[in-house]
């Protein structure tokens, strides 16, 4: 017994260890194409594994766009004198973060992209993008850990943040609270808030910025409760206990899809913590709301994209058409940062004339364009000291529509693109 | 000091995580104490068994539970083609054999399944979703004491089995000698097929229960599969009482921990357990050291 005991744990390790070790890296080739016949641009993203949902959405608004570029004729390159077409090619991360080395190892070296855009979970894109350093243009869409970009171990100088940072949205979330919540729950006392989140870079990286907002601005939030989890969890019964204790006035989860929409559930149906509770952005996704049902009610979502309230910018709705055409689903914002994501490069490939990759390099850090399909400070597309773009971010209250059967959301927040006002969910029940 | 309400609730919530634990190791050591083979695919087994009842269930819409004794009947059958086919031919040819074939049908398994069903976030709505039972201090959902009272009727279905037919015994004796057991007529390839039939359906229940509780993709078992191992090395290899043990062991250790230190020890609660069970009881808590 004790020998099979100790065979087993052997077989556990060597097993493992034979499967981590299949992914070798790959061969270096030449980064330039003499006369290429196209474009190749490496689409980074969880095509399959924990996170396939949000990366098929980022796959379809992908192929959305470069299909929609190619049928204008493609994209100018001053070197060849004529419009190459685009080609995508996919890179799987299969959510998993070695898996997500090869996978750009391979884009880099045998597929020879001109460049990266996707990049989805802080914890894969911060490996991920280690082959690509000082390399090749990563335009990550996806990954929203500022670490990403302003990490200091590697040369992030070709690292783009298209889409908002822990620290983006993290902030605007504790405003909200401030200036809607605090004022109809606990307008005497600081409102008593409890956090979440997944032990990763990304939900460290939310939980980090709340605290150092909250420092850093003096305000009226006390943090009654901060609970992570392992990436990947499903039970959350007992952290949501344990959060229940502290009475609080509001939850903030963070985490993907599958975790958030088990933590709104499990906390009001079998917890008993109505409260209300607020979910990050990558959980703009049809799956969030079909998973959610009735249990999404009154609650909220913090996102930049809003295809169901898609009257705040022309190209929203238009995009939602056409990705609806195309995919006969509703779009994520997901796929949105990388549709914005694909037409950015597009257009640095044409200011950069050739496919030389540092010059497309050199053409995304200048990038000053209009917004597409995410509101920015001041109306165009830039890159800051941090290669960071600027995006502005609101909150969404969803309400359930028994007759219809459908979960939907109205922008709640901030006041100019608001749809109606914030009110507490039916089942609220106060905290402190 | 959290209040006595709060901790019984944790008690509720380590049960519930320890039946799904009981169910997966009582299946995966029914194969191993009677076949001695190492199944590493057992998680994904479990995932078939949740895709099973949620495909059944979307076909005739009839209650979850009832839909899953059928998918429990389905994943049994191919745990059979899987002894029959796979585990059978090398059996007796070298661990390393049993153990990258279990290894390849994990990748078989989810690859299939995300084939068959695609990876997207499933659910299996349970007709009594909403309804709690009120039990004064505590809120308990029909789920979850429907998760706890199957997990007992299977628990108590198996030992009458084990303990009251012919088949049963021939099954613990082909468990205790195989040679032995042939000598006395038994046919041992049969028990191996029934054994790994047996384990294949706990483990669907096992998925079930799961699905019913919380969304579920095809990557749902490995994280179950991990655990069933090291439940099964607590209580003891092939032993089920300690398979029963260290599920609920697990279940109740992991929530405690939770709620006092937090979820970053989650699972390295559970290793540190089978460390020191293999220091102090290296047969574990029921082992007999007879294999």
């Amino acid at each position: 017994m004790v020998n099979n005991a100790k065979m087993l744990i052997i077989a556990v390790i060597i097993s493992t260890v034979i499967v981590a070790g299949c992914a070798g890296p790959s061969e270096e080739v030449q980064s330039e194409n003499a006369n290429p016949g196209n474009i190749k641009i490496g689409l980074v993203a969880p095509l399959s594994g924990g996170a396939s949902d949000v990366g098929g959405d980022m796959k379809q608004a992908a192929i959305l766009a470069v299909e929609e570029i190619n049928a204008a004729g493609g994209v100018y390159v001053d070197e060849y004198q004529k419009k190459l077409p685009l080609e995508l090619v996919e890179g799987d991360t299969k959510t998993s973060p070695a898996e997500g080395v090869t996978a750009v190892e391979r884009l880099i070296t045998r597929e020879n992209v001109a460049v990266l855009v996707g990049g989805f979970s802080s914890g894969v894109t911060y490996a991920d993008e280690v082959p690509a350093a000082g390399k090749v243009a990563y335009v990550i869409t996806g990954a929203s850990s500022s670490s990403v970009t302003r990490r200091t171990d590697i040369d992030t100088s070709c690292f783009y943040h298209y889409c908002s940072t822990t620290d983006d949205y993290s902030q605007p979330i504790i405003q909200f609270f401030v200036e809607e919540l605090k004022p109809l729950v606990a307008p005497e006392r600081d409102l008593k808030l409890a956090l979440l989140y997944r032990d990763d870079p990304f939900g460290q990286g939310c939980y980090q910025s709340c605290v150092d907002y909250i420092e850093a601005e003096d305000l009226p939030v006390e943090i009654v409760a901060a609970e992570k989890f392992p990436a990947g969890e499903s039970d959350f019964h007992t952290y949501l206990t344990k959060i229940a204790d502290a009475k609080p006035d509001a939850v903030y989860s963070i985490d993907f899809v599958e975790g958030t929409s088990s933590m709104y559930i499990q906390g009001q149906r079998d917890v008993g913590l109505n409260t209300v509770y607020m979910a990050v952005e990558c959980n703009e996704d049809p799956a969030f709301y079909e998973l959610l049902g009735e249990w999404g009610d009154g609650h909220l979502l913090e996102t930049k994209f809003a295809p169901y309230a898609s009257d705040y910018l022309p190209m929203v709705g238009e995009y939602k058409e056409a990705y609806i055409a195309r995919w006969g689903e509703m779009p994520g914002m997901m796929g949105a940062d990388t549709y914005d994501g694909i037409y950015l490069v597009a257009n640095a490939i044409e200011r950069a004339g050739n496919l030389d990759r540092l010059r497309i390099n050199d053409a995304i850090k200048q990038t000053d364009e209009e917004e597409r399909l995410l509101l920015m400070d001041g109306g165009k597309i830039t890159f800051d000291e941090h290669n960071e773009i600027s995006p502005k971010i609101f909150v969404e209250q969803m309400s359930w529509d028994e007759e219809s059967g459908e979960l939907t959301p109205h922008i709640v927040w901030p006041e100019y693109v608001k749809e109606m006002d914030f009110v507490l969910p039916d089942n609220y029940e106060m905290g402190g | 000091m959290a209040d006595i309400t709060t901790l019984l609730q944790v008690l509720i919530w380590g049960l519930t995580a320890g039946c799904i634990y009981i169910l997966m190791a009582v299946g995966l050591n029914m194969i191993f104490g009677v076949m001695k083979v190492v199944n590493f695919a057992h998680g994904e087994v479990m995932m078939i068994g949740a895709f099973a009842s949620y495909w059944l269930w979307s076909l005739t819409n009839h209650n979850p539970y009832i839909v899953m004794f059928l998918s429990m009947l389905l994943v049994g059958g191919f745990g059979i083609i899987i002894e029959r086919f796979g585990f059978r031919k090398v059996m007796g040819t070298g661990k390393l054999n049993e153990i990258f074939l279990s290894l390849g049908l994990i990748y078989i398994l989810q690859s299939a399944a995300v084939k068959l069903w695609t990876d997207d976030v499933r659910k299996i709505e349970s007709p009594y979703g909403s309804m709690t039972l009120d039990m004064g201090m505590l809120n308990i959902t029909y789920d979850r004491l429907i998760a706890i009272a199957f997990t007992a009727l299977i628990l108590i279905s198996l030992h009458l089995f084990l303990t009251k037919t012919d088949l049963g015994r021939a099954l613990r004796a082909t468990s205790q000698n195989h040679e032995a057991a042939m000598l006395m007529g038994v046919d041992v390839n049969r028990i191996y097929m029934l054994s790994f039939g047996i384990g294949a359906a706990l483990a669907a229940s096992a998925g079930t229960v799961n699905a019913i509780l919380s969304p579920f993709t095809p990557y749902m078992g490995t994280i179950p599969g991990i655990m069933a191992f090291v439940v099964i090395i607590i209580g003891g290899l092939g032993s089920i009482p300690g398979a029963i043990v260290g599920g609920l062991l697990l279940g109740l250790v992991q929530n405690f921990t939770i709620f006092y230190f937090g979820g970053a020890w989650k699972e390295a609660v559970a290793f540190i357990m089978l460390i020191i069970v293999l220091i102090f009881k290296p047969t574990g808590l029921f082992g007999e050291g007879r294999h």
